[in-house]
């Protein structure tokens, strides 16, 4: 298999704050991997550190075994043209409309495409997240399990190799959050997209992940085959999955 | 009422708690203790909790207080349901204490505050400097390969920019003009130079007052939404999102605005500058008896095509300065709604002033 990113000796944080140090781990083609561990433990910063949002403070990045220089302009454009990313809260433009929105990337990356592929391409997607009727609604009109799944058409509407997903089915109900996970599995199976999910939804991950990474307390604490977590006996992770199977019990 | 009294035995003063200790009666407590600790700095107090029924969590916070006032005060009678309450709230201030930093000098406080505030506003004004010059690249770069921006959205700012504040624009400009028209002409009429009104009219709408009223006026209407706009898509990650679709922010979201206000101030100029003067028409002949035909050919012997342009330009750049600036305020918003607010007004105070400074020097440089 492929390697599509992989990370070396990665930290990550803000300006007078390191969150993680000493990532190291790589994913490969049409891989699920989830990121885990407890809220404020850096896992949205991870992936805002991966797709270049914010620079890494020491450590680099590898995309397809080319180092990403998260600097150069030039090198994030190219980047850009290979990534999807669904954010935590959605971030759909609330000015256009969801056909808008998912045709964007279109508009402004091939504004020559003729009008009639564009549209083809735009329902296709949002027929497969199951959002064809609310083509013309704003965002603002929509709940916030619809504008998730419009913000997943819209990161894979010109098929990127590896899309990042924050928190997908957060606010979900079980239903909607089984539907999105069917979606990514089908997704990865048909165009062999590669999917890094962060995600606190036993259910989810117990359908979806291939690899795991959990993070604690600034490090990476575990990383490997998801099958070989639970087997591990490791005392923190039994107890994150242990109260996630709790408070999932509590809230159902 | 004295609650605390003072046992003969032992020397050891008593405080028997009501039974309701709760935030509405904590008060007295509270007061009790206080006034207790004026008169006794280090007395042996034992607090006793026989009669409590009801606590809640300022009780707590009260008798987490009055632990920190020594080892001399104890509690007796505590029930357990009350030492378990306890346990769940931790001295924290005590740690807070700890952690916290032994405190400066004031002086030195001081000069290091005013020293961080210099290079803050340097670091904001090389930020501003450097928006500046990427706008420009951008704006060449839109102009040359018409690329980068949302189609049709040029033709929205347009829009939003000059049909939505055309009205309350010409409101102002002829209310100015009549304002200034009417003071004017009062001083005129003592020298019994009347006519001359057409001239100062003329002048100081078309090169002063629209460009400046106008600037004035967008500043709040434009430049307060271009701010706000921007400033809750970065607080909603909307930037975020644009940036990994290989879409710059900046140039998305600020050619068009730039293009917008390019095109619409000139419209909105000389709508302003034609409605200023015609306040002046119905003021020189109302006060003055200054038939209309005379007021133009007299504004018209002093007033030229060049001072319209002039007057043009000036509000051009004042356009510029709302957008360049509300934009960059509205880009400088890290998170929270509630710097969405702060970053509008001052937004709306930065343009403003920035305007009243580049116009006094254009006066200065156009004398
Ligand atoms: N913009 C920022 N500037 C400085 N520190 C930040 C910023 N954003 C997050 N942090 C800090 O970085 C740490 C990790 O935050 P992050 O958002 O990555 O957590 P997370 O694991 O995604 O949590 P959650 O599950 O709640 O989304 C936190 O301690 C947070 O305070
Ligand atoms: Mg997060």
């Amino acid at each position: 298999m492929n390697e599509i990113i992989r990370v070396k000796n990665l930290s990550v944080g803000y300006e007078n704050e390191i969150v993680l140090q000493n990532l190291d781990f790589s994913i490969n083609e049409t891989e699920i991997t989830v990121i885990l561990g407890k809220s404020g433990c850096g896992k949205s910063t991870i992936m805002k550190t991966l797709i270049g949002l914010i620079p890494p403070i020491t450590g680099d990045v590898y995309f397809y075994d080319e180092k990403v220089d998260y600097l150069s302009e030039h090198v994030l454009k190219s980047l850009y043209k290979k990534i999807g990313v669904l954010y935590q809260g959605s971030a759909l433009l609330n000015s256009l409309d969801l056909y808008e929105n998912i045709a964007l990337p279109i508009r402004m990356h091939y504004p020559d495409l003729p009008v009639l592929i564009e549209k083809e391409m735009v329902y296709s997607r949002l027929s497969q997240v199951g959002l064809r009727g609310s083509a013309h609604k704003l965002p603002g009109e929509l709940s916030g399990g619809m504008r998730k799944r419009a913000a997943l058409a819209r990161a894979m509407i010109l098929d990127p190799k590896i899309i990042f997903c924050d928190e997908p089915s957060a606010g979900l109900d079980p239903i909607t959050a089984a539907e999105l996970d069917h979606l990514m599995l089908e997704l990865r199976k048909l165009f062999g997209i590669t999917f890094l999910v962060v995600t606190h939804e036993l259910r989810s991950i117990e359908k979806i992940a291939d690899k795991a990474l959990v993070l604690n307390e600034g490090y990476m604490h575990y990383y490997g085959e998801y099958s070989n977590l639970i087997s591990l006996k490791d005392p923190f992770i039994d107890s994150f999955f242990l109260k996630n199977k709790t408070a999932q019990r509590n809230s159902g | 009422m004295n609650m605390i009294t003072k046992s003969m035995e032992n020397e050891i003063y008593l405080l028997t708690l009501p039974s309701q200790v709760t935030i509405d009666t904590i008060m007295v407590i509270f007061n009790e203790l206080n006034e207790f600790q004026k008169i006794q700095p280090q007395p042996a107090l034992e607090i006793d909790f026989k009669d409590v029924e009801t606590f809640d969590s300022s009780a707590i916070a009260l008798f987490n207080s009055v632990k920190r006032m020594g080892e001399h005060v104890v509690f007796s009678n505590i029930r357990e349901d009350m030492e378990k309450a306890f346990a769940m709230f931790p001295l924290t201030l005590e740690t807070a204490k700890q952690i916290s930093k032994p405190e400066k000098r004031r002086y030195k406080k001081r000069i290091e505050n005013y020293a961080d505030r210099f290079l803050k506003m340097l670091g904001e004004m090389k930020e501003f400097v450097s928006l500046l010059t990427d706008e420009i690249y951008y704006m060449g770069q839109y102009l040359s390969k018409r690329k980068g921006i949302y189609p049709g959205e040029i033709t929205n700012q347009l829009y939003f920019m000059a049909f939505k504040s055309f009205p309350i624009v010409t409101l102002i400009s002829f209310l100015v003009g009549i304002t200034i028209s009417i003071t004017s002409a009062e001083q005129l009429r003592n020298f019994g130079a009347d006519i001359f009104l057409a001239d100062l009219v003329g002048f100081a709408m078309i090169r002063e007052l629209v460009p400046l009223m106008t600037g004035i006026i967008l500043s709040g209407k434009i430049g307060a939404s271009i701010t706000a706009e921007i400033a809750s898509m970065k607080v909603m990650e909307e930037t975020d999102a644009l940036k990994t679709m290989g879409i710059i922010p900046e140039k998305f979201l600020m050619v068009p605005r730039l293009m917008g206000i390019t095109m619409a101030i000139p419209l909105l100029t000389a709508l302003a500058d034609f409605v200023g003067i015609f306040a002046g028409i119905i003021v020189a002949r109302v006060f003055s008896s200054i038939p209309p035909d005379m007021f133009l050919k007299e504004m018209f012997t002093i007033v030229h095509l060049g001072d319209f342009l002039i007057g043009l330009m000036k509000t051009l750049v004042f356009g510029w300065i709302i957008v360049f600036s509300s934009g960059y305020k509205g880009f400088s918003v890290k998170q929270g709604a509630a710097e969405v607010g702060i970053a509008t007004t001052d937004s709306v105070v930065l343009s403003i002033s920035m305007i009243i400074i580049m116009d006094c020097i254009f006066a200065i440089l156009l004398y």
